[in-house]
């Protein structure tokens, strides 16, 4: 069982504040998850390796060709946080 | 017949021969949608303009001057996509979706985006910044989702087909709910390019139609190879031709042994015994396949996967490049932490702490691991069972749609009600969603299932089915 401060770190964890309530909820949520994944616990799975599609073993590869992406403006337009042809973020280190 | 009541091989056959214009067709559908969407509510943006300015070019390719929508968390550019999120604002894509530029590129006409669960997590429709979307066909109850928009506008009669995605029944199950043909494709057939991740290697784009060909027609389009997405097939195009002469004669249909004991709601399992006959009249031999792995665990691996996927996924949501924002935060940490604590919704931000819980150093071999693991087992017993029959017939719900508000409480039994459809992502399969007729003026559909790849024959199965069961009616869109 996980308790609210444990769920409250896994939250920040993931820059999600919750409000009270949202925490109440999201211990009950997660431990209630938890107890069906104990479900694994019945298989024995030592020898079993992890799943992958037969296709995705080998990694196809494209031509290392220069494709022009015209959109950079669009991309730009759509934030607030822009200073030039740059993203700007709000600064990193605390006071 | 009003125009917007054909089907999408009427409509091409009709625009073809110049009996009607797109324009003609467009406003005819327009009209339905003004007529209906204060009942339904399926849009989240409708794309007037852009539609008129389509109809003004020079239109050319199968769908030209068909009219369509698409989920909103396929990628329009320039046209606002939310994936029923706050958190992406009034963000425009500076690209298409790759199944959408296929679409575009044949001449359909985007009458809009339509409603979803938030970032396709749910089964309702209900669970979308936006509000939610109604049944057509009985406006108290839900479509299902998370693709119901999708559903509900082919069903209603607003465009003869639309996309969706399924990343764990999200095309199946609203197809069933609103009475209209959904097909969830192999894991790989159709360019993920362009949709809004929620579970990478879970998530398919599919099409929804009122008739099995029209579901051939639009995989005749959409499903083409793209390198834009690694995992899309890389072989020579599939072949979705229609075909009169499909029979099914000696082929094996099987039913789940472990999947008998499960309580289902008396349409459904009415709707098994009348499918399970038109099939033994046609020819083909009912068999019994065992999947206790799947019947057992699924639903804990899925969840499992879904949400580490998603929690990873969703990171790129800072606000920063695109979407909601504040801009007076003091620092970074800060600012994300306010970005992403009200632009998630409740169900987004639970799945969120679940996947980075399962995924923490001290948990991950004991939850995502194991879960990565016992999907192995799954496509192991699906290729097993393959061995032994060409189709697996089930429920694509176990239960008919609720009406909007009666949801269970309790997360981990609305998890446990996509057992039907969620294995069949796990194993990467294709799924067919058919209509097998109407209970009280509710439709019942069932459930279709192939080994990878065998899309083009699942939908031929599907048309002999259709042939004895009948397509269903346009829903009335709560108009009385």
């Amino acid at each position: 069982m996980l308790t609210s401060e444990e769920v409250n770190s896994i939250a920040l964890e993931s820059r999600l504040v919750l409000t009270d309530n949202e925490l109440v909820g999201a211990v009950r949520y997660i431990n209630n998850f938890l107890n069906m994944l104990d479900r694994f616990k019945e298989l024995d799975l030592k020898d079993v390796e992890p799943f992958s599609f037969a296709e995705a073993l080998e990694c196809p590869l494209r031509e290392d060709t220069v494709i022009q992406f015209p959109q950079t403006q669009a991309i730009l337009d759509e934030s607030e946080h822009v200073d030039g042809a740059y993203f700007k973020v709000p600064r990193i280190m605390e006071e | 017949m009003e125009l917007y009541e054909l089907d999408l091989y009427s409509m091409i056959e009709k625009l073809k021969a110049k009996e009607i214009s797109p324009q003609e067709l467009y406003e005819s559908c327009k009209a339905r949608i003004d007529s209906c969407e204060e009942n339904i509510h399926a849009f989240i943006t409708r794309t007037d303009d852009f539609a008129k300015k389509q109809l003004s070019e020079n239109l050319s390719g199968i769908f030209a001057g068909v009219p369509t929508v698409m989920k909103d968390n396929l990628c329009t550019q320039g046209i606002k996509t939310t994936a029923a999120s706050k958190i992406l604002g009034d963000w425009r894509p500076p690209y298409d979706a790759t199944a959408w530029k296929y679409l575009r590129e044949a001449g359909a006409i985007l009458m809009g985006k339509v409603n979803m669960d938030e970032f396709a997590m749910g089964n309702t429709c209900g669970n979308s910044a936006y509000g939610p979307t109604h049944n057509p066909n009985d406006i108290s109850r839900v479509p299902g989702g998370s693709s119901g928009g999708s559903a509900a506008a082919v069903s209603a009669g607003y465009v003869p087909f639309s996309l969706g995605s399924d990343t764990g029944g999200s095309i199946r199950q609203p197809a069933s709910f609103c009475g209209v043909y959904g097909l969830k494709p192999t894991y790989g057939m159709v360019s993920r390019y362009g949709l809004i991740s929620y579970g990478s290697s879970l998530d398919q784009i599919g099409p929804f139609a009122r008739t099995i060909r029209d579901l051939q027609l639009v995989m005749s389009v959409i499903a083409r190879h793209d390198p834009m997405d690694s995992s899309c097939f890389r072989e020579k195009n599939p072949d979705f031709t229609h075909r009169e002469d499909v029979n099914i004669k000696g082929k094996k249909f099987a039913l789940v042994k472990e999947f008998q004991d499960f309580t289902l709601d008396a349409p459904i399992a009415d709707a098994m015994t009348k499918t399970r006959k038109v099939l033994e009249d046609e020819g083909a031999i009912i068999v019994e396949v065992s999947l206790p792995v799947v019947a057992r665990y699924a639903v804990a691996c899925y969840y499992a996967l879904a949400m580490s996927e998603a929690h990873t996924n969703l990171e790129r949501y800072d606000g920063v490049r695109y979407g909601y924002t504040v801009t007076d935060a003091a620092g970074v940490k800060e600012m994300f932490e306010r970005v992403r604590s009200c632009g998630f919704g409740s169900e987004v931000k639970s799945r969120i702490i679940a996947g980075t819980c399962l995924t923490e150093p001290s948990r991950c071999d004991e939850y995502y691991v194991a879960a990565t693991k016992v999907r192995t087992l799954i496509a192991q017993e699906f290729t097993r069972a393959f061995g032994e029959t060409d189709y697996i017939l089930q429920p694509a719900s176990p239960s008919m749609p609720p009406k909007i508000g009666e949801v269970d409480d309790d997360e981990m039994k609305g998890y446990e009600a996509d057992l039907y459809t969620l294995p069949v992502n796990l194993a990467g399969l294709p799924g067919l969603t058919f209509f097998t007729g109407y209970a009280e003026k509710l439709p019942v559909g069932l459930q279709l299932i192939g080994p990878r790849w065998s899309d083009p024959e699942l939908l031929n199965a599907g048309l002999v089915l259709e042939r004895h069961l009948g397509q269903p009616k346009i829903a009335n869109g709560g108009i009385k």
